[in-house]
C-alpha cells in the first residue's frame, strides 16, 4: 500500500511500523522510538533519499508525516496518500 | 548512491568482502550501501544476524572515541564492518570524553575484551581557535595552542599504552575544515589555520612510525578525496554530526577496511597476464613492435601498470607470470621494448606456456608453499578471470574488465595487499622465494568441462564471403599462434579459393555469456586434383578464444560438410613457425595419420573421412546452407 508513497514507506521502515500504518498516526508524540537520535537519522535519511537540504526553519517542524510532507512539498514533492480501506 | 570514484570502487570491495555471504545477504547489503540509507542498513544487519556464527567472520570488538557524534551511524558502522566479515561490535565511549575514558575503563579491568581502539577527532573540536586565527593571537598564541595540542596527543597516546598495553590503537587525523571563512588567507602563513591542521597530522604520522601497536586512521585523506559532499552543516549544528548520509557510509566503509587488516591476513602474491596487460597488444600476434607501452596515450597506462606492480614487488608481494604465449616470444617483449620497467627476473615464478591458468596457478602454489587464498589474480580476459573465479574461488580477482585503465584502478584501490608497516622481510621476500628451488609439478584437471559449459557458448558457422571477408583477411593476416599454416592470403587469392568447386570455407562466430566475440576460427579447404581429396589450406583460431574447444567446433562442423560432398580423402599440412608451436600436435589429437614429415612441414591424412564429434560444451548454430 505504500508504494506509490515514498515517503510513507520510508517512515514506515524507519520506525519498524506495521505496514498498513496511516500517515496521521506518523507523529513524533506517537512513537516513543522517535527520540532525538531518531531524529538526527531521519534528517540525514530524508536529506540523503530525497536529496534534499532542510532549512534551519523546517528542522523544528519535520515531527509528523504531514510536516515533512508539507517541507517536501515546498520542495517540490508530491506523495498520494492511500484511500482509508474498509472492511 | 555512492557515485564519485571513491565511493564506486568501495562499492567493489565490498562486493569482494562480501562475496562468501549467501545471496539475500549479499543484496540487502549492496542495497543498503549504494542507497546509503539507514533504514536498510538495519535491514541487511537483521539479514546477517540470521546467519551462524562461522559464516559472520570472527568476533571485532571496537571502541571509538570520538570528539564529535557517531551515535547516529552507528548501524552503518556496524554493517561496514560485518562485511569484512566479521562480527562486528562498535562500542562509542561517551562523546568528547577522550582522556577520562581511557583512564576509567583501566580502572574497570576490562580492556581484554577490546580487539582495538579508535580515536577520532577534529580540528573544530580541539582547536576552534584555528578557525579563527585573528581573535587568538595569530601567529604566536596559535602557534602555542597548536603546541599544547600536540602535547594532548602525546599524552593521549600515552596513556592508553600505559592502560591499555597490546590493544592496537588507531588515530585519525584531521580534514582541515570544511566550513572556515577565508580559506585563501588561512593557506598563506606557515602558522595559518592549514598549516596548523598540518602540524598536527605530521605528528600523529610521527607517532605511528615510532609507536608499535599506533596506526594512522588517516581522515585527512580520506575527506579530501570524499570532497565536500561528505558534510551536512545542518545536523552538525543541531546534533555535532558532521556527515551526510553518503559521509556516514563512506566513513563507516573506511573505518572498516582500515581495520581489516587486523583479521584479515594480506594477500602474498599477485599472478598476472602479460598481453594487454603489462603492455598493449598481444606479442605473439602484433610482435614486439607493435606493443604499445611508452609515455604515449594508452602506453602510459601500461607503463603506469608496471610501476604499481613494481612497487607492489619491493613491498613483498611475490609476482607470478601466468601467461598464454610463447615463451621466446615474451621473453623478446622484456628484453627488447625499451620502456619495460619490471625485469623478467622481477617475477618469483613464470609460468608460460598453453596450458589452463588454473592449472598453472595450482602448480605456482605449491611451488612456493602458499595457499590458493594467499593469492590475487588480475587478467584482461574475460575467460581467464571467469575461470578461475569458478575453478579457484579462493583467489581474489582483482579486475572486473579488459579496460587497462580499470586494470590501473584495481591496482590503485584494491585492499588485498593493505598493511600497516612493511618489514625487512617484506622486502627481501621476492630474493628469497626466486632462490626456492622445490618444484613438484602434479597436473589437476579441475573440473574444466563444468566451467566451460557455464560460459554458454554458441557456435554459428557461416559460409565465408563478402559479409565476414574482411575479418577473414584480417585474421589471415595476423594470427600467428593458432595457425596450422600461417599462409597471408589477401582478399583476391580467398576469393579465388571460394571459386574453386568443392572448396570449403567456414568460419566460426562465438557467442558465450559476456558478449558477442565475433568472428574467431576460420577454416579454408580445397579440392586437389579428382580423386576426392580435400586439402586443408588454412586452419586458424583467434588468441582470445583459445582452450574452448573452438577448434573441435569448427573441424567438427567442416568434417560434417566433407562427408555431404563425397570428399573421400582428407590432406592436412602443419607448418611449424617460431610462434604457432601450441598447435604441432593438433592434427594428431584430430585422429589424423602421418603422410610425410620433413624439417619445414608435416603432411598428414584422414582416409576416410570420419564426423567428428562436436563438443558438448558448445552449442551450435549452422548458418551455411548445408545443415
Amino acid at each position: 500500500m505504500n508504494d506509490n508513497n515514498p515517503l510513507l514507506r520510508l517512515l514506515v521502515e524507519f520506525f519498524d511500523l506495521p505496514a498498513d500504518t496511516r500517515p496521521e498516526s506518523i507523529r513524533q508524540q506517537l512513537l516513543p522510538s522517535w527520540d532525538s537520535l531518531a531524529m538526527v537519522q531521519l534528517i540525514t535519511e530524508l536529506e540523503g533519499t530525497f536529496l534534499v537540504n532542510f532549512e534551519i526553519g523546517e528542522i523544528d517542524r519535520l515531527r509528523s508525516y504531514d510536516e515533512i510532507q508539507d517541507a517536501l512539498s515546498r520542495k517540490g514533492f508530491s506523495f498520494h496518500v492511500p484511500p482509508i480501506s474498509r472492511t | 548512491m555512492v557515485d564519485n570514484e571513491r565511493g564506486l570502487s568501495s562499492l567493489h570491495l565490498v562486493r569482494q568482502w562480501i562475496r562468501s555471504f549467501p545471496d539475500v545477504q549479499k543484496a540487502a547489503i549492496m542495497e543498503a550501501v549504494e542507497s546509503t540509507s539507514l533504514t536498510k542498513a538495519r535491514r541487511a544487519l537483521r539479514l546477517l544476524e540470521q546467519l551462524a556464527p562461522e559464516q559472520r567472520g570472527p568476533v571485532l570488538d571496537v571502541e571509538i572515541l570520538s570528539t564529535y557524534n557517531l551515535e547516529p551511524l552507528l548501524p552503518v558502522l556496524q554493517l561496514a564492518m560485518s562485511c569484512l566479515p566479521s562480527q562486528a561490535r562498535p562500542r562509542l565511549a561517551p562523546l568528547d570524553n577522550i582522556e577520562a575514558y581511557i583512564a576509567q575503563r583501566a580502572r574497570s579491568g576490562s580492556e581484554a575484551l577490546s580487539d582495538a581502539r579508535i580515536i577520532i577527532w577534529r580540528i573544530e573540536e580541539v582547536l576552534p581557535e584555528a578557525l579563527y586565527p585573528f581573535s587568538h593571537g595569530f601567529p604566536e598564541r596559535l602557534a602555542a595552542r597548536v603546541d599544547q595540542l600536540l602535547e594532548r596527543i602525546e599524552r593521549v597516546v600515552g596513556l592508553h599504552r600505559r592502560n591499555a598495553p597490546g590493544i592496537p590503537l588507531f588515530l585519525s587525523t584531521m580534514p582541515l575544515p570544511v566550513n572556515l571563512a577565508n580559506p585563501v588567507f588561512a593557506a598563506q602563513h606557515c602558522a595559518g589555520p592549514f598549516a596548523a591542521v598540518s602540524r598536527v597530522n605530521q605528528k600523529i604520522y610521527e607517532i605511528a612510525t615510532s609507536s608499535d601497536g599506533v596506526h594512522v586512521l588517516d581522515l585527512a585523506s580520506w575527506a579530501a578525496f570524499e570532497g565536500r559532499a561528505y558534510t551536512d552543516a545542518t545536523v552538525d549544528f543541531l546534533a555535532r554530526q558532521p556527515l551526510s548520509a553518503k559521509g556516514q557510509v563512506g566513513l563507516a566503509l573506511f573505518i572498516a577496511r582500515c581495520l581489516r587488516s587486523l583479521i584479515i591476513p594480506r594477500r602474498k602474491a599477485l599472478a598476472l597476464d602479460l598481453d594487454n596487460t603489462l603492455w598493449g597488444g598481444v606479442v605473439g600476434e602484433d610482435g614486439v613492435n607493435g606493443l604499445k607501452l611508452g609515455h604515449e596515450f594508452p602506453g602510459n597506462i601500461h607503463l603506469r601498470i608496471q610501476r604499481e606492480l613494481l612497487e607492489l614487488r619491493h613491498r613483498g608481494v611475490l609476482l607470478v607470470m601466468l601467461s598464454k604465449n610463447n615463451e621466446v616470444d615474451a621473453r623478446q617483449a622484456f628484453e627488447s621494448l625499451p620502456d619495460m620497467v619490471l625485469k623478467w627476473d622481477d617475477f618469483a615464478v613464470r609460468k608460460i606456456n598453453w596450458s589452463h591458468k588454473h592449472e598453472n596457478l595450482r602448480e605456482v602454489a605449491r611451488e612456493l608453499g602458499l595457499g590458493l587464498d594467499s593469492f590475487a589474480f588480475l587478467d584482461d580476459s574475460d575467460y581467464e578471470r571467469e575461470q578461475m573465479r569458478q575453478v579457484m574461488p579462493e583467489v581474489l580477482i582483482l579486475n572486473e574488465s579488459p579496460d587497462p585503465l580499470q586494470t590501473l584502478r584495481a591496482l590503485w584501490e584494491t585492499d588485498a595487499f593493505d598493511s600497516f608497516f612493511v618489514t625487512t622481510e617484506d622486502r627481501r621476500r621476492h630474493e628469497d622465494y626466486a632462490l626456492r628451488d622445490t618444484r613438484n609439478p602434479e597436473a589437476h584437471q579441475g573440473d574444466l568441462e563444468a566451467f566451460l559449459k557455464s560460459l554458454e557458448m554458441e557456435a554459428t558457422i557461416e559460409e565465408i564471403g563478402p559479409s565476414n571477408m574482411e575479418r577473414v583477411v584480417t585474421m589471415l593476416g595476423k594470427t600467428n599462434q593458432f595457425n596450422l599454416t600461417t599462409r597471408r592470403h589477401s582478399r583476391a587469392q580467398v576469393q579465388t579459393m571460394l571459386a574453386s568447386p568443392g572448396s570449403i570455407a567456414l568460419a566460426l562466430r562465438l557467442r558465450d555469456k559476456f558478449g558477442d566475440q565475433g568472428i574467431i576460427a576460420l577454416l579454408l579447404a580445397i579440392p586437389a586434383g579428382d580423386d576426392g581429396t580435400l586439402v586443408v589450406d588454412s586452419f586458424l583460431v583467434s588468441c582470445r578464444a583459445l582452450g574452448r574447444g573452438v577448434e573441435d567446433a569448427l573441424w567438427a562442423a567442416m568434417s560434417r560438410r566433407v562427408n555431404r560432398q563425397s570428399v573421400r580423402r582428407l590432406e592436412a599440412e602443419y607448418i611449424p613457425t617460431a610462434k604457432n608451436s601450441i598447435v604441432a600436435d593438433l592434427y594428431d589429437r584430430l585422429g589424423l595419420q602421418h603422410l610425410e614429415h620433413n624439417s619445414s612441414s608435416t603432411r598428414y591424412l584422414l582416409e576416410p573421412v570420419t564426423i567428428a564429434e562436436f563438443p558438448s560444451w558448445i552449442s551450435l548454430k549452422d548458418e551455411t546452407n548445408e545443415r
